[in-house]
């Protein structure tokens, strides 16, 4: 029996429910914890296995080796994909936001940030550079960069 | 051992292994029946269907994605004995949205190896009791770090997946949306669908927008529902039909659980899960030799995403093909002739083994009106999950 036609779920006979943990305490892990201090530090890092650099930087490889943290120094980034944020999750209309991948150029892997620009400014292969927020303000987490600007 | 893109694979099965029977309730945004009751009538159906009862029944394989949708924790023991797990050895497997393929791959391996004779295999999701809604389960997949701060959304990736395969491939909204329209339709023909519609191009692109390039006609609903599959080895299986559908091949693959690590425009983990189920069936040239496939379709690009990555269209291809009408239920190769996650619905694991059911159908001749026009002999169901990086695939012969 289907009660697809109740719209609201509240008219249909049922039992509330709810979770009665209502808050998670996570711990950032071994380089999410340095990522952390660098961005507080106006700094990005990458993790080197071999030739490679990957961003962000995680404790281990893809080959399972230890990995080595490093700075990225790129001063420009690549718009990989991209996206406009016009609603919020519950549908309520947002002021237009450009959220992108952004690969650094000598790097593999990439950060998921919002974008300064007008979405029709914006294109795939775009080049944009990191705008970190004043001293003061950052927090150790991807918002202490307040957005990424086209460069 | 032999390895198979870089997957080392023993290939060597005790004993062969078919389908003999299947069963799906309706898929519906909002059922009355428990997740307990949809796995039982899901059940039924499939031992109804194969002549057989719970007594008949070796071992139990249940797929449920996140426990989170239930509201349920532990939710594949608590199914356990809606879906007859009760005195018998009982697993339930999970891997995300590709859980629904998985089941009968993990019930492949139960009879393969020589453990069980029978295997009941059943998925079942029930979405509607996350509220407000739940999308909002996704918000604690992402990195507390590095990406929950900006306040992400799953549709946010799935846009710039498909963004990127328009970049990739030049494909434009209308091509994507022709998915839409032909998964709707073909839907129109499945007893248990929940979206099914006759709708044009327009229709999609004047839906509203919810996350560009997304509209809402773009995504598969949300829903309820349960389906189930029964597994025996060669020996039961001849006994209990005279039309077994043999599981020629399976495959699995998971692709970097970093997302931007991944080139978005190609499913690479559908690929090498393809390559490992082509390779035990035998399959050398995908694109001949499947007569009919179910691409994992939440969203209608993902259909395209998913075609080629099944190696059904070279890389970039399939939106052409897919306009000359070469993916119909009577052209040359018919992709989700169910009506997919788009048409029929999207109870997360209960979707794909709908998909995995359909194939089941389609190589018995008897989908009824869904049935592809073309004579069919080998078939491929697929889907796609976990942190958007996991694929699973199954290939079955008649």
């Amino acid at each position: 029996m289907s009660w697809d036609k109740f719209w609201k779920a509240s008219s249909v006979k049922h039992y509330p429910g709810k979770m009665e943990v209502e808050k998670y305490v996570y711990t950032p892990g071994i380089h999410g914890l340095e990522m952390a201090k660098a961005l507080k530090e106006g700094r990005i890092l990458g993790m080197r296995c071999g030739d490679t650099v990957y961003v962000p930087p995680r404790t281990f490889c893809p080959d399972g080796e230890r990995g080595e943290l490093v700075d990225v120094t790129d001063e420009e980034w690549i718009v990989a994909a991209f996206t406009v944020i016009t609603r919020d999750m519950y549908g309520n209309p947002v002021e237009p936001q450009v959220v992108a991948l952004v690969r650094p150029i000598d790097a593999e892997g990439g950060l998921f940030h919002y974008i300064n620009a007008e979405p029709d400014e914006v294109w795939i292969g775009m080049r944009v550079r990191p705008v970190f927020r004043p001293e003061g303000e950052r927090r150790g987490l991807i918002t202490d960069i307040r957005y990424f600007e086209p460069a | 051992m032999r390895e198979v893109m870089g997957v080392r694979m023993n290939l060597h099965v005790k004993d062969r292994v078919a389908v003999v029977g299947a069963g799906i309730t309706l898929f519906r945004r909002r059922l009355l029946e428990t997740p307990r009751e949809l796995a039982w009538e899901a059940a039924k159906m499939a031992l109804d269907n194969a002549g057989l009862t719970l007594a008949d029944i070796d071992c139990v394989v249940i797929g449920t994605a996140p426990d989170a949708f239930d509201g349920i924790h532990f939710n594949g023991e608590y199914l356990a004995d809606g879906a007859g797990g009760y005195g018998k050895p009982t697993v339930r497997v999970y891997v995300g949205g590709g859980t629904g393929v998985f089941v009968p791959i993990a019930a492949w391996w139960h009879v393969a190896s020589g453990l069980c004779n029978t295997v009941l295999a059943v998925a079942e999701e029930k979405m509607s009791p996350a509220h407000p809604h739940p999308q909002g389960v996704f918000a604690y997949i992402w990195d507390p770090v590095l990406e929950r701060p900006l306040g992400p959304n799953l549709i946010w990736i799935f846009a710039m997946e498909m963004r990127r395969y328009m970049h990739r491939c030049g494909a434009t909204k209308e091509d994507i949306a022709l998915v839409s329209v032909k998964n709707k339709r073909n839907a129109l023909d499945h007893p248990a669908a929940q979206a099914a519609a006759n709708i044009t191009v327009e229709d999609v692109l004047n839906s509203e927008t919810l996350v560009w390039p997304v509209n809402r006609l773009d995504i598969s609903p949300v829903s309820d529902g349960a389906a189930a599959l029964i597994l025996a080895r060669e020996r039961e299986a001849r006994r209990i039909t005279d039309t077994p559908i043999w599981v020629e091949g399976i495959g699995w693959s998971l692709d970097n659980t970093h997302w931007y690590n991944r080139e978005l425009g190609y499913p690479r983990y559908v690929q090498y899960a393809a390559r490992m189920a082509y390779r035990m069936a035998g399959i050398e040239r995908p694109w001949k030799e499947i007569d009919v496939a179910e691409p994992y379709d939440p969203f209608d690009y993902k259909e395209l995403h998913h075609i080629e990555g099944l190696m059904l269209a070279r890389p970039c291809e399939a939106p052409e093909l897919l306009k000359e009408g070469w993916f119909d239920r009577d052209g040359e190769l018919p992709t989700s002739p169910s009506g997919g996650l788009l048409g029929v619905g999207n109870p997360i694991a209960a979707a794909g083994l709908m998909k995995a059911a359909e194939i089941f159908w389609q190589l018995r001749y008897e989908a009824g009106r869904r049935q592809a026009k073309k004579p069919v002999h080998k078939g491929v169901a697929q889907a796609w999950g976990d942190l958007m990086q996991v694929g699973t695939v199954i290939v079955m012969s008649n």
